[in-house]
């Protein structure tokens, strides 16, 4: 023992850098993983916040049933419920208005005949709400007199920024002042007048009293949520109740992707590590085999051999993991800190200190101390179990290298037609599975192309470098030695191949979401309800109100949404009639099944549906199916013409079926939601006008042209995807500063043969263009596979999601591509210049002492 | 009772589909303290030979004996111990672990061997200073020249106290004082200290230090001779038996 830790701490302190730079990979894995997953439940939450309050949604609101108000006493009692993340108390009362309390004029009628009027506490509403503001600032809890409206409201009563807003209040009629402005209500309903809670208090003369208790959870897991949900009841008492997001809702399932989005990047911040680790530690102890034959020979047991390179790994695993831990949560306090102005600007977001959980410092322990250990062993065990003639005789290692390849090549080839197999299957699970099993395989098969590899971008780099004539050098080293190549353009590889796979993904989601939302809501005007998707709690129009709209000059089309709640197979879903002519000139929805050009024209059949695919999925019906539709007047049975959706209801078990089949089995006429288009040569600003004539007889409607609401969509989408970039740079940043270190460690090993090139006539340029090409070429074939492997894995991920029901489409990562590209090039030829002028620096006779 | 024994030891490498025969039926008998050379033209065995007898490969056919016990009857931990405690190595290139001293090299096979660390010093200093290294003790291998990265290694070789030195053109790589020095320090202790030594060697003057010569030719014995054991005298005798032989 004592004298394996003495030739550990030996081979440590003679290789002082070799022993530093491996020390930097495992700080490097450590960083990825423990910064990642500290960073991600602050991303998470911010993500969450910021999709919640998109929506003016919070988990759960509570208030008594009979709507009283009570003490302020009780939020303490919910937030000492276990899973409650956070709780904040409102006052949140309706003022009503006189008519013309505004404008004083009796001829026009007052677009605003009621406000409610919000209390809230400014520090803790924001861990429950998010507030975007468009300028001003928002509440402090110092206020008096203060208040925050929405541009709508502005705009509807003429206020501004530091004007003053009258109200009528228990204690007489109040002045307050404009202090900031939200952005215009995407949700109609009363227009809302935020204040501090102790203003609303003293307004309604209630003090310590609130009505409403918004709470968020912590977990989006179904059943967690009504664990959480039945312990607040028992805690508060039965006089409660409590609105709870409900499970099947497009929220939840939005945020639920995001957290799926989130696992999938902690999982690859993990695989990253791991891998940065290990392929470091591999090139280090691989190099070492002849030394360790050379100690088998001289009689040391295999026993003393593994105890060296454990000693050697347990060292620099807990070095490195300790210094990983400390850099991840500083980088974790950094990006937090960088992205923190911004969130807290455009989102009214406070992102807090990073989260280190236990499971999260014992996973980084394992991984920097049981990856580097293990790293170690498996190339110390071979070694150690080849004869001790390698010492000697090097090419009996080669020769066994060569049978080894060819079984890894096999193997891998293996994996990889596996994996692309799965894809045929359809199946989530195995298509998961089979993203793996590629980059095994990949792994497994790169030493062997290695070779030709290195001789057809030798051939590239050889034109670059024409008048040199080391890149014949360049690519012979790399072709000589295809293991230590392939391991460390394996680092590339996998580095690029996780952020491509990464962007893959993000690009999907956010892409995938806009062309859905294109194709639902692409009409000039959309006549939108008070909510959106929950489309049973809305207030419809007669058809009077859309033939109204039909008749007016300029309108092309005019088509409606009719609602209806009912039960597919004992399942709760939602009923939504089209009218299939006029829709599809309007909107359309996406097909995974079926087409327009045929579903549409069944849908004209009696009795006969287009189905969601998440509909499918949890009725496992087909098209061609018949299945039981409740009706109001009993059940039916309905033929599936087609699976596809539409953006709004894309979270929601939907069924669309023809005007005619809802009016007659669930006796619904009432329009939910309107779009409606011009003629191509329509005057737009009169055409605007006369429909909001019209429009002002059906105030439960907002007017929005379609352009404006997917804008206001991608916006809210566009803020809670940074969260994910955020995350994704993590993963960049330390796995390219890792490729560089590997390249650098290939440099430092060969020291000695740099110094023969120069001893036998190699001038400095020479040596330093041959170890430039060197890496160019390993950083082309990484970046390659990389590209390979990461389109592969994206378009998998994408696929795993999509059939798990999520709405996305797999889009190309163009603008991704090509930034990894050049990263990888450029990483490539930064990490060899170091090393490359280092090379070149070499003192002759020193470098042929080295060994 | 021989120290060395062969029979009938053949070496076949199977590399693809050439099959190279290195070493063919080769029986002979090394005796205690006896000074044996290993000469005959590159690629006829030679490093082959010595690596079977060390117990460093596994003969194709045939067997070795170290002592009377052969080697085919031990496991890999058994001939890791024999060779850590009976036989010393010397190589030609790559012989000391580079980030250890001298005196750490030096120690190696009793520190392998669970010596206590200031005990293993002490006798590795010995040995240092027995061929004029005692200055030299701290210095790593990259900080020696050749001949004295030479001598750190027979020291190694001899610090276990075995019985038999095998050597592979230990002065394969030095000049000619240098070479005369570990040929002559190699006949020292096989004379003085009563090992048995056997040296592979290209060089006539390096092999007419030893009490015989083995010559090797296309992995067969074809000559077995005995010289007069007298310091380089011999160096006639060689070079004439090496023409007779067609080298
Ligand atoms: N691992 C191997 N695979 C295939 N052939 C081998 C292997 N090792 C040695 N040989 C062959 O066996 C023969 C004997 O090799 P050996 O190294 O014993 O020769 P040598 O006499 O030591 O030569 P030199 O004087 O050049 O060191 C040679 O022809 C060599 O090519
Ligand atoms: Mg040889």
């Amino acid at each position: 023992m004592n004298f394996q830790l003495t030739l550990a701490l030996r081979y440590l302190n003679g290789r002082k850098l070799r022993a530093l730079l491996t020390t930097l990979a495992i700080v490097f894995g450590v960083l990825v993983v423990f910064g990642m997953n500290t960073i991600i439940p602050a991303m998470m939450r911010s993500f969450q916040a910021n999709v919640l309050a998109a929506s003016g949604q919070v988990d759960a609101s509570i208030s008594l049933k009979t709507g009283d108000v009570f003490p302020v006493a009780e939020l303490a009692r919910v937030a000492a419920v276990p899973g409650v993340r956070a709780s904040t108390g409102l006052l949140d009362r309706t003022v009503n208005l006189q008519p013309d309390y505004f404008d004083h004029d009796a001829a026009v009628p007052d677009s605003i005949s009621a406000l409610s009027l919000v209390g809230i506490n400014p520090d803790e509403a924001h861990s429950v709400h998010s507030y975007n503001m468009v300028s001003g600032r928002f509440l402090d809890s110092a206020d008096t007199n203060a208040a925050v409206i929405s541009q709508s409201l502005a705009d509807s009563i003429g206020l501004s920024l530091g004007s003053t807003l009258a109200l009528p209040t228990a204690i007489g009629e109040q002045s307050l002042e404009i202090v900031g402005i939200l952005p215009a209500r995407a949700v109609p309903g009363n227009e809302e007048v935020f204040v501090t809670l102790s203003q609303a208090q003293s307004m309604f003369s209630m003090p310590e009293k609130i009505n409403t208790i918004d709470v968020n959870f912590d977990s989006l897991d179904n059943a967690r949520r009504s664990e959480i949900q039945s312990s607040i009841q028992t805690a508060l008492g039965n006089e409660y109740q409590i609105g709870a997001l409900a499970s099947n809702s497009e929220l939840l399932t939005n945020l639920q992707l995001g957290q799926t989005i989130f696992n999938v990047l902690g999982v690859m911040g993990l695989l990253m590590g791991g891998f940065i680790i290990f392929n470091t530690f591999r090139t280090v102890v691989a190099e070492r085999r002849r030394d360790i034959g050379m100690l088998r020979a001289l009689g040391a047991s295999r026993k003393s051999i593994f105890y060296i390179i454990l000693i050697e790994g347990l060292v620099q695993g807990i070095m490195g993991t300790a210094l990983g831990m400390l850099a991840g949560y500083g980088f974790s306090v950094l990006v937090l800190k960088l992205m923190g102005p911004a969130m807290q600007k455009f989102l009214n977001v406070k992102i807090g200190m990073p989260e280190v959980s236990l499971a999260i410092i014992l996973a980084s322990i394992g991984l920097g101390v049981g990856i580097t250990l293990l790293a170690g062993l498996i190339p110390a065990m071979s070694a150690s179990r080849v004869t001790p003639l390698e010492a000697l005789r090097p090419a009996v290692g080669k020769l066994n290298f060569r049978r080894l390849a060819g079984l890894g090549f096999w193997t891998g080839a293996a994996m990889i037609a596996l994996a692309v197999a799965t894809l045929v299957t359809r199946n989530a699970g195995l298509i998961g599975l089979g993203g793996m099993l590629f980059i095994i395989g990949l792994i497994l098969v790169a030493p062997t192309l290695v070779s030709p590899i290195a001789a057809l971008f030798g051939g590239l780099a050889s034109l670059i470098f024409a008048r040199q004539g080391t890149t014949h050098l360049a690519q012979g080293n790399l072709s000589r030695q295809p293991t230590r190549a392939a391991v460390t353009a394996s680092a590339t590889l996998i580095g690029l191949a996780i952020l491509v796979t990464a962007a893959s993904i993000i690009t999907s989601a956010s892409v995938g979401f806009e062309r859905v939302l294109r194709k639902s809501l692409g009409s000039d005007y959309i006549f939108v309800p008070p909510s959106v998707a929950l489309w049973g709690t809305n207030v419809g129009s007669s058809p009077d109100f859309a033939r109204e709209l039909r008749e007016l000059n300029d309108v092309a089309v005019a088509s409606t949404l009719r609602f209806a709640p009912a039960q597919v197979n004992d399942l709760p879903i939602s009923l939504m009639g089209i009218d299939p002519d006029s829709y599809v000139q309007v909107s359309g929805l996406t097909f995974a099944e079926g087409d327009e050009a045929t579903a549409y024209a069944a849908l004209k059949t009696p009795r006969t549906m287009i189905i969601s695919p998440v509909l499918a999925t949890s009725t496992g019906a087909k098209v061609g199916d018949e299945v039981n539709v409740l009706t109001p007047n009993g059940v039916t049975r309905y033929r599936v013409v087609a699976i596809g959706g539409d953006y709004l209801n894309a979270k929601i078990a939907t069924g669309y079926i023809s005007h005619a089949d809802i009016t007659a089995d669930f006796d619904r006429n009432e329009d939910v939601l309107i779009q409606l288009n011009l003629t191509p040569t329509a005057d737009r600003a009169s055409a605007e006008s006369a429909i909001e004539t019209v429009v002002g007889r059906y105030p439960q409607y907002r007017l929005i042209s379609g352009q404006g609401y997917i804008d206001e969509n991608m916006e809210l989408f566009d803020v809670a995807f940074a969260a994910m970039y955020a995350v994704l740079i993590f993963l960049a940043v330390p796995s390219l500063i890792a490729m560089l270190n590997t390249l650098a460690i290939g440099v430092i090993e060969r020291t000695r043969e740099i110094g023969m090139l120069r001893a036998v006539g190699a001038t400095r340029k020479q040596v330093r263009t041959m170890i430039v090409a060197e890496a160019i070429i390993l950083a082309a074939i990484g970046t390659a596979f990389g590209l390979l492997a990461g389109l592969y894995l994206g378009y998998t991920t994408v696929e795993t999601l999509h059939l798990a029901g999520y709405p996305m489409e797999y889009i190309f990562p163009a603008s991704g591509v090509v930034v990894t590209i050049a990263a990888g090039l450029i990483f490539g030829v930064l990490a060899a210049i170091i090393p490359a002028r280092q090379a070149a620096r070499l003192d002759v006779v020193q470098a042929l002492h080295y060994e | 009772m021989s120290v060395i024994t062969t029979e009938n030891l053949t070496k076949i490498y199977n590399s693809g589909t050439t099959a190279v025969t290195a070493l063919d039926h080769v029986s002979f008998q090394v005796q205690p303290e006896e000074f044996v050379a290993v000469m005959g033209p590159s690629g006829c065995g030679k490093s082959t030979l010595l690596h079977l007898i060390g117990g460093l490969d596994h003969p194709s056919n045939g067997r070795v004996m170290i002592n009377d016990e052969s080697l085919a009857d031990l496991d890999d931990d058994s001939l890791t111990k024999l060779r850590r405690r009976q036989i010393g190595f010397v190589f030609q290139f790559f012989n000391l672990i580079p980030v250890l001293s001298a005196v750490e090299n030096a120690a190696l096979p009793l520190m392998l061997d669970g010596m206590k660390q200031i005990e293993a010093r002490d006798r590795a200093i010995e040995w240092l200073s027995r061929f004029d290294l005692a200055d030299r003790l701290q210095n790593r291998p990259d900080q020696l020249s050749g001949g004295q990265q030479q001598r750190v290694a027979i020291a190694r070789a001899l610090v276990a106290e075995p019985a038999l030195i095998l050597a592979d053109e230990p002065t394969g790589n030095l000049d000619t004082r240098a070479s005369d020095e570990i040929a002559g320090l190699l006949r020292q202790v096989a004379k003085d200290w009563g090992r048995t030594v056997v040296m592979v060697t290209h060089d006539p003057r390096i092999a007419a230090y030893a009490d015989r010569i083995l010559f090797l030719k296309d992995g067969r014995i074809v000559d077995d001779t005995l010289l007069e054991a007298k310091n380089g005298s011999s160096y006639e005798a060689v070079t004439a038996k090496l023409k007779e032989i067609g080298d």
